[in-house]
């Protein structure tokens, strides 16, 4: 807490980032409570509840209507907390695990542990994963929230494991851990002791680039419409624009709307990550 | 790059790989250029088999059976049905396909048919055309897209960013900064749509979808190309706002660091200009380790080129893959998935060969 307060004071990134995500975060939380306000007592993915299709936006439908006569907005706020969970979600199993073998790696792995460990998580890196997460989901058809966080951060996980591997690396070398392993603490001692407080500001930047990394790969998929058929998100509604081809009827704000609300969510996270690194690290300012 | 970190718990096993280096040093079996080149090549080898094994798994792992779907659907159009035909049309077309016996023999056979003839097997999407004619077809295409936008967004956001860097207390680097630094975390793809909205619908300057005039003669002629050119533009300065400025922000960083250096205060106190120092000593270090980062993006760059083929309805492998895995072509699919892995590999293993060609910061004894 005394960090946070710490870090909100310093960084303006973190402020603008914070105070996006948050408000997006309320939005997805009481978007039930929010629609019913708006809307009234309906189901806003249900067919013809709008009145009207292709509606303009009016009083009554600040967003206008889609295709199957649904109001906009509504779709919007049902979408947006599952985009939500699935990055969050996502993001917390990659760093969980990208945490595991960043630590594994750069701390008990020795030499050939760890060229080997990272010559994975760079094989991860390098190769243009997305063909292969497209495969993946769009097969495994009924998948839920869950199963899908899962899928997507078999593929995440290296964005937390490379940052969480290199200060882990550098943590070790430090004088107070070197006195640790004088006293002969056992390796997982150190670790938790030592290694682990210092690390949490670098699980933050972890979570925040792997539930980045996440919630691309979730609008990628939903964007092209291979996502399970259960889940709308608001990459479905992109991906529903660009199938009505609604930028030659001039509708542009059926395309515009959601992708609005996900760059706030894209640039909330980065602008969170930045201030954590500018805080945390000085001498790293601005790279990335 | 990867264990330059020296490490305090020196290993028994450690000590003795390092004498055993030491003792193939003084023997001079292999220069120490020639041991990292194999070593690379190695890794190199090694990747590219842990990957297309890794996708070859993943693939298989699909439930449903596409084959017994077509097999299916022929016997509806063909109006006759038995048990033991179908049996036998399954078996044969399951072989043709290279989807008979278990898991391990189909990748014996799959990894023998690539590795071998480059094939693929039969594709299901325009059977019986091969899957590698397919991709053949979208390759250019995306190639031209990718390497297009990878060049010039990499100029661009290289060039740039030293300015911005070197004039990083003016108004308008800091403008630039924060433009760029929005625009690096948006998916091109969210770009595309609205520069296709804005200079395709809205003022039609530039065509909306494919790859080029359907009413010109595909070939070498000065139409043709100029209509690919127009094609192109949108999906290229799409992708190359949201990379370029990726770019920037990198290189700015870099050269920030740079300008703390103490040769830089040599240098200018030797008398030099501004722009001696900007060209001489700033750019060259900081356009060096751009190359590297430049092959690592490739990954990224063509993941966000599958959407914006997608959007544009461009004629590439992105769009193939997707209608690949809207028809369950497994093979079609693999073909895409290991032609990109060996694709980003490769770029990889030239840049990291070439690189202490042309860094003398970087020696090839990787120590």
């Amino acid at each position: 807490m005394k960090a946070f307060i710490g870090i909100w004071k310093m960084s303006m990134k973190f402020r603008i980032g914070f105070t996006m995500l948050a408000i997006l975060i309320l939005l997805g939380v009481f978007h039930r409570l929010l629609i019913r306000w708006l809307l009234g007592d309906i189901d806003p993915l249900e067919i013809g509840t709008g009145g009207g299709i292709f509606l303009d936006p009016s009083r009554d439908h600040l967003l206008g209507t889609d295709r199957y006569g649904r109001d906009m907005v509504g779709l919007l706020l049902s979408g947006l907390p599952i985009t939500l969970e699935v990055a969050a979600l996502a993001g917390v199993i990659s760093t969980a695990l990208g945490a595991i073998i960043g630590f594994v790696a750069g701390y008990n792995g020795g030499r050939l542990g760890d060229t080997i460990l990272f010559t994975i998580t760079d094989m991860f890196l390098v190769i243009p994963t997305l063909p292969l997460i497209l495969i993946l989901a769009a097969y495994a058809k009924g998948l839920g929230v869950i199963e899908l966080s899962l899928v997507l951060s078999v593929f995440s996980w290296p964005f937390a494991a490379r940052v969480i591997r290199s200060q882990v690396l550098s943590l070790r070398e430090r004088p107070y851990v070197e006195l640790s392993r004088m006293t002969n603490l056992s390796a997982w001692e150190i670790i938790w002791q030592d290694i682990f407080p210092n690390m949490l500001p670098y699980l933050g930047i972890g979570l925040a680039q792997a539930s980045i990394g996440a919630a691309f790969a979730l609008v990628g998929l939903t964007v092209l419409g291979l996502a399970p058929s259960g889940i709308l998100d608001l990459g479905t509604l992109i991906n529903n624009a660009n199938q009505w081809g609604v930028l030659s009827l001039g509708k542009w704000w059926l395309f515009v709307a959601p992708m609005g609300i996900l760059t706030l969510l894209f640039m909330g996270v980065a602008l969170i990550n930045q201030g954590l690194e500018d805080f945390y690290n000085p001498r790293l300012r601005g790279m990335s | 790059m990867a264990t330059q970190i020296p490490s305090t718990t020196f290993e028994e096993f450690e000590g003795q790989e390092v004498q055993q280096e030491r003792l193939l040093e003084k023997k001079m079996l292999l220069s120490p250029a020639m041991r990292y080149v194999l070593r690379r090549i190695g890794l190199y080898l090694i990747t590219l088999w842990g990957s297309i094994t890794a996708s070859f798994i993943f693939i298989r792992l699909i439930p449903g059976d596409p084959i017994r779907a077509m097999v299916a659907q022929m016997q509806l159009q063909g109006g006759y049905n038995t048990i033991s035909t179908s049996q036998s049309m399954s078996d044969f077309y399951e072989k043709q396909f290279g989807l008979n016996g278990n898991l391990l023999q189909q990748y014996l056979h799959y990894m023998n048919r690539v590795l071998l003839h480059l094939d693929f097997g039969p594709s299901l999407l325009s059977y019986p055309n091969p899957a590698m004619d397919l991709v053949k077809r979208g390759l250019p295409w995306t190639m031209a897209l990718v390497g297009t936008s990878l060049v010039i967004s990499w100029i661009l956001g290289v060039v740039v960013g030293a300015l911005v860097g070197w004039a990083r207390k003016s108004r308008w680097a800091d403008t630039i900064n924060n433009i760029s630094l929005g625009l690096s975390h948006i998916p091109a793809y969210f770009v595309a749509v609205v520069l296709l909205f804005i200079f395709a619908y809205n003022f039609p300057i530039f065509p909306a979808n494919s790859a080029y005039d359907a009413s010109i003669k595909p070939g070498w002629s000065f139409a043709f190309l100029w209509s690919v050119i127009q094609h192109m533009a949108l999906p290229v300065i799409a992708t190359v706002l949201v990379f370029a400025a990726s770019w920037l922000n990198g290189t700015r960083a870099l050269v920030i660091q740079i300008l703390g250096e103490d040769y830089l205060t040599f240098a200018s106190a030797k008398g030099l200009k501004n722009r001696q120092i900007l060209l001489g000593y700033v750019m060259k270090n900081a356009w060096l380790p751009q190359i590297s980062a430049l092959a690592l993006s490739l990954g990224a760059i063509i993941n966000g080129n599958v959407l914006v083929e997608q959007l544009f309805r461009y004629p590439g492998v992105g769009q193939l893959l997707v209608m690949s895995t809207q028809q369950k072509d497994v093979n079609t699919m693999m073909a895409i998935v290991t032609i990109l892995i060996v694709m980003t590999l490769t770029a990889n293993l030239i840049v990291d060969l070439l690189l202490p060609l042309f860094d003398p910061r970087i020696s090839y004894s990787g120590k």
